[in-house]
């Protein structure tokens, strides 16, 4: 087994998704990896004003930033994806060139979740799809504690 | 004669604010009233597709999980798409309609088909829904159609690719999947190196097209790109995703054409089916109400020379590059991947 060298974590800015994020910063400062940050623009966050390669809000920025502060990593080692599609299909393909991501990091609810039922789990679809390693990072654990 | 499918009671498939709401539906339904059509209109009675009918294209335990998510309450399928209560039938009823559609033309031998549903299909995957879709409705139509041995042409002017159907029908030498969209846009799939699978390459067609591409373009593609493969596949069936949301007042898209563009992309696809009863239209996207209706009634007047004054056809944007690009692109990709099968071959 191969330390990943590029971590691709999907972010939607919800807790579970801040959870996931974390993880990820922590294991990346401690592996030296890279950290992709996946933000997926679907029909709905277009309709709101998104654009895919116009970057994020301030708010998901922000937010993001933050949590590097927070766990010390480092930020030089951080690149945003942004990309029109679903938060799975745009997971899958960071897979492939040129990302190529040999880590994929989701947390276990994301905003579009429902809770307990197998639709609606972007983790869970992941799951069965995904050719690399995944991490879902369950959030019932407080934050600090990754 | 236009047959359309009998509306069904779908106010309960909607989510608060979402933008596929059950006023897309009565747009669509108001612009074929405009038309006037009086006994030059049949209206079929509801019909929901049985779970055999949906299997030919969606994978059983999909459907199993879906109808027990609904019976569950319902919630978001994914950050998109929402289902309800009542979407498993309403969704059931909407896959249905496109059955019923192409059964009363090939029994008349005549006239045009509306399959007037929603929500809409395109995006639904054989295991998945998304983009607003749980059942792909056109594909359960075309599945049906190639069970009985029939050539489906699917054309899809929808402003999004059509991910669901391409994938549905990636290795089906039976069906030609023609798509125009924005590109970049929502899924991000559907660029022109997508041919299709092993065994049926070339069967996909993908035309993507910049911000600002107006009717002049779409049409002059349909002519120059689409026509000859269309020619080359001789189809006996010819089924179009007509989403509305290419229309310049869309709110999810930057495309620039008028109800005029697809008044005259409509007559060319109907160029594209070989007798008089071959050709079916669905619903698909469109959340610019106004947009809806006027397409809608553009799109059917052109097919039944009934009167109708859309607004004027666009011309003068972008786009005519990127489809030249589109076509060299998928000729490489073509011969590439015959190449890459004789090697393969012992």
């Amino acid at each position: 087994m191969s330390i990943p060298a590029t971590i691709a974590v999907g972010y939607d800015g919800s807790p579970s998704a801040q959870a996931a994020l974390a993880w990820t910063f922590r294991l990346a400062r401690a592996s030296d990896a890279t950290v992709i940050v996946v933000h997926a623009v679907g029909l709905l966050a277009r309709y709101e004003g998104e654009r895919e390669g116009e970057g994020v809000s301030l708010e998901l920025e922000q937010s993001v930033g933050q949590l590097a502060e927070d766990v010390d990593f480092d930020t030089t080692h951080l690149r945003w994806m942004v990309a029109n599609g679903d938060a799975c299909s745009v997971m899958l393909r960071t897979i492939d060139d040129p990302v190529r991501a040999d880590l994929l990091v989701v947390g276990s609810r994301g905003q579009g979740a429902h809770a307990g039922l197998l639709l609606g789990s972007t983790s869970l679809q992941l799951a069965e799809r995904a050719q690399v390693p995944l991490v879902i990072v369950p959030m019932e654990r407080h934050l600090d504690e990754w | 004669m236009l047959i359309v499918n009998g509306p069904i009671e779908d106010s309960e498939h909607q989510d608060p604010g979402h933008p596929e709401r059950p006023e897309r539906l009565i747009a669509a339904l108001a612009g074929i009233s405009d038309l006037d059509l009086g006994d030059d209109m049949t209206v079929l009675a509801p019909y929901a597709a049985t779970r055999a009918e949906l299997a030919r294209v969606h994978d059983t335990s999909y459907l199993d999980e879906l109808g027990a998510f609904c019976y569950a309450g319902g919630g978001n399928v994914d950050e998109d798409t929402y289902a309800t209560y009542d979407s498993w039938s309403i969704a059931r009823y909407a896959a249905g309609a496109g059955l019923a559609v192409i059964d009363e033309l090939e029994r008349r031998g005549e006239g045009v088909g509306f399959v007037a549903t929603r929500p809409p299909g395109h995006h639904a995957l054989r295991d998945r829904g998304m983009g607003f879709c749980l059942l792909n409705n056109i594909a359960v139509a075309a599945g049906a159609l190639t069970a009985r041995g029939e050539r489906v042409l699917i054309v899809d002017w929808d402003v999004h690719h059509g991910n669901g159907t391409q994938s549905i029908f990636w290795n089906e030498p039976d069906v030609l999947y023609v798509s125009t969209h924005q590109w970049p846009l929502f899924p991000g799939s559907g660029g022109s190196r997508e041919i299709g699978g092993y065994r049926a390459l070339g069967r996909t067609m993908n035309l993507p097209v910049p911000p600002g591409t107006t009717g002049d373009v779409l049409a002059r593609a349909l002519d120059d790109v689409v026509a000859p493969a269309v020619e080359e596949f001789d189809p006996t069936w010819v089924l179009v995703s007509a989403g509305f949301d290419a229309h310049r007042a869309d709110p999810l898209a930057d495309l620039a054409l008028s109800s005029g563009d697809f008044a005259s992309l409509a007559r060319r696809v109907a160029g594209f089916a070989p007798r008089p009863g071959r050709l079916a239209l669905f619903l698909e996207g469109g959340y610019d109400l106004a947009a809806v209706r006027a397409s809608t009634a553009a799109s059917l007047a052109a097919l039944l020379d009934a009167r109708y004054e859309p607004e004027g056809a666009t011309s003068g944007g972008p786009g005519a590059e990127a489809v030249a690009r589109a076509r060299a692109e998928r000729v490489i990709a073509i011969d590439l991947a015959l190449e890459s099968e004789e090697k393969e071959t012992p």
